[in-house]
């Protein structure tokens, strides 16, 4: 049964996303303008310029691209629930006899497949375009991958359940991904930052995550990416049980005080 | 057999703060104290003026909300400790006509909301097919719920609540939006699924609506269930002249719906 709950989750966002099909048209065109723009500054940086041992375009290619795939899952959860406050849908599906928690991850499933094929499209338009050389470990990406996810995932039900408790966990997001686009290491090395700066990327988790993700896909020192690996590992073990505890609480709590659909 | 049971049931609305506490103290009595059986197969219609814990009472049966005091049973499984069997059992219409995807198609998004309530994939499209004939939108299947007019929406409404054969139907304002021979085939409806031992609950200000479709009607103000009597037999104005009294709505505009007795 849950996999044609899947399937009906992805039939329905499907058609409505193709039912705007400006936004679809605006969505399928805007990376490939972004891949051109970072191919030309990575040619007006020079060649010299070679932030974490690989080529600056791949550098920014990996960064940018697996950076917008994190924070695009991460905000999807949020924005599942805004969407069904602002729709009136949230109550309905409340009383429906599909569960809440299985209910929000039913909710992001398409943002997730989504992501995944523009991320594919994304990295791989630009290795077929401009050709970056990389030296590609593959057990190391899928385990950066599925820390990453599973990180992302904890965050955005985090988020999820502060927008249920106090209507404002776009706030939260945008806190942590104007910063963690600064200082995560997304355009520039974590290198460059001033001391207390890198003491601040090294506590959150989207940092191992790209520095991982380069590692992995430029063939980095494999004790550097075992180590990324480890400390994804442990912000994973953190974060999972604690957000599904808070948004399972933060669910209750409104159900207890009649704020669920309040925005 | 009672279907529906409240049982001293209170609910407070307070304002509530996560990190801060509110300035603001004041709270809403939205239910003091509401004890009410209904039977299987009963249709039980909820009169009071705006602000009378109507739809309240419905979210609570719905499992949207939880009481803060009482219980309230469906079918003997409590909302509180049991809401998954709860939520198999109700149906429930909101007053909100919006709570729809806009961009789907009317079929498409019974098809999605039947899938979410467990309906075998087999039955999905006869179960639609059926309800969708049940309402009466049969010839909209094909239009998008942004393009269907207030009334059709509201009937969309009660189509999802039957999508999964519920046990236990709750309408909050089911004829809110509906032209008159609208609502009179939706009273009629309602008699034949009653008849079938579905039990139905309906929050309503219109009084033919209740003396119509109900075997009882109970009036609640401001929280507290006033009267309960059995409609049979009673005029509509004769239970709005009842209503007044308790309420004591006697400024209260001429008859304040036209739809036909």
């Amino acid at each position: 049964m849950i996999l044609e709950k899947v399937l009906a989750v992805l039939k329905k966002d499907f058609l409505t996303a193709v039912r705007y099909r400006n936004g679809l048209l605006l969505n399928a065109f805007a990376p490939a303008g972004q891949l051109v723009m970072f191919y030309y500054l990575a040619r007006s940086v020079g060649p010299q310029f070679r932030p974490e041992g690989m080529p600056y375009f791949t550098f920014l290619l990996v960064g940018t691209g697996f950076y917008t795939f994190l924070l695009t899952g991460m905000h999807s959860f949020f924005r599942s629930i805004q969407e069904s406050q602002q729709t009136g849908t949230l109550e309905v599906l409340m009383t429906t006899s599909t569960p809440a928690s299985v209910l929000l991850w039913l909710s992001v499933i398409s943002v997730f497949a989504s992501g995944l094929l523009q991320l594919a499209l994304y990295i791989g338009g630009g290795f077929v375009l401009f050709r970056p050389a990389l030296q590609v470990n593959v057990a190391g990406c899928v385990a950066v991958f599925f820390l990453s996810l599973l990180i992302v995932v904890s965050i955005g039900m985090i988020a999820a359940g502060l927008q249920v408790a106090i209507h404002k966990g776009s706030a939260a997001l945008w806190l942590l991904g104007s910063t963690a686009w600064i200082i995560s290491g997304t355009l520039f090395p974590v290198a460059a930052l001033p001391r207390p700066m890198q003491i601040l990327a090294g506590l959150l988790p989207l940092t191992h995550s790209l520095s991982g993700m380069r590692l992995a896909l430029g063939s980095g020192p494999t004790s550097a990416l075992i180590r990324e690996i480890e400390l994804l590992a442990m912000f994973s073990v953190m974060l999972v049980p604690a957000s599904l505890w808070f948004f399972s609480w933060t669910v209750g709590r409104a159900r207890q005080f009649g704020t669920l659909s309040h925005y | 057999m009672h279907s529906i049971i409240l049982d001293s049931v209170h609910k407070v609305f307070r304002p509530t703060g996560l990190f801060f506490p509110r300035r603001d103290k004041t709270e809403t009595y939205a239910l003091q104290g509401i004890s009410l059986n209904i039977s299987r197969g009963e249709v039980f219609a909820l009169l009071g003026p705006n602000g009378s814990g109507k739809s309240t009472t419905l979210k609570l049966i719905s499992t949207v909300l939880l009481p803060d005091r009482g219980a309230v049973l469906v079918n003997g499984a409590d909302t509180r400790h049991q809401a998954p069997r709860v939520r198999q059992q109700v149906g429930f219409a909101l007053a909100s006509e919006r709570s729809f995807f806009s961009r789907l198609t009317v079929r498409e998004n019974l098809d999605f909301f039947a899938t979410l309530e467990n309906v075998p994939r087999g039955e999905r499209g006869d179960c639609i097919q059926s309800v969708l004939s049940d309402v009466q939108l049969e010839l909209h299947a094909g239009k998008q719920f942004m393009k269907l007019s207030s009334g059709l929406q509201q009937r969309m409404g009660i189509a999802r609540a039957l999508v999964k054969k519920p046990r236990v139907l709750l309408l909050d304002e089911p004829t809110r939006s509906l032209d008159p021979a609208s609502a009179e085939h939706l009273w009629s409806l309602v008699r034949q699924l009653a008849s079938t031992g579905i039990t139905i609950l309906i929050a309503t200000h219109n009084f033919a609506e209740a003396v119509s479709v109900s075997d009882r009607t109970g009036i609640l103000e401001k929280g507290r269930l006033r009267a309960t009597r059995q409609t049979m037999g009673i005029t509509a104005e004769q239970l709005r002249a009842q209503y007044m009294e308790l309420t004591g709505e006697w400024e209260a505009a001429p008859w304040p719906e036209e739809v036909p007795a």
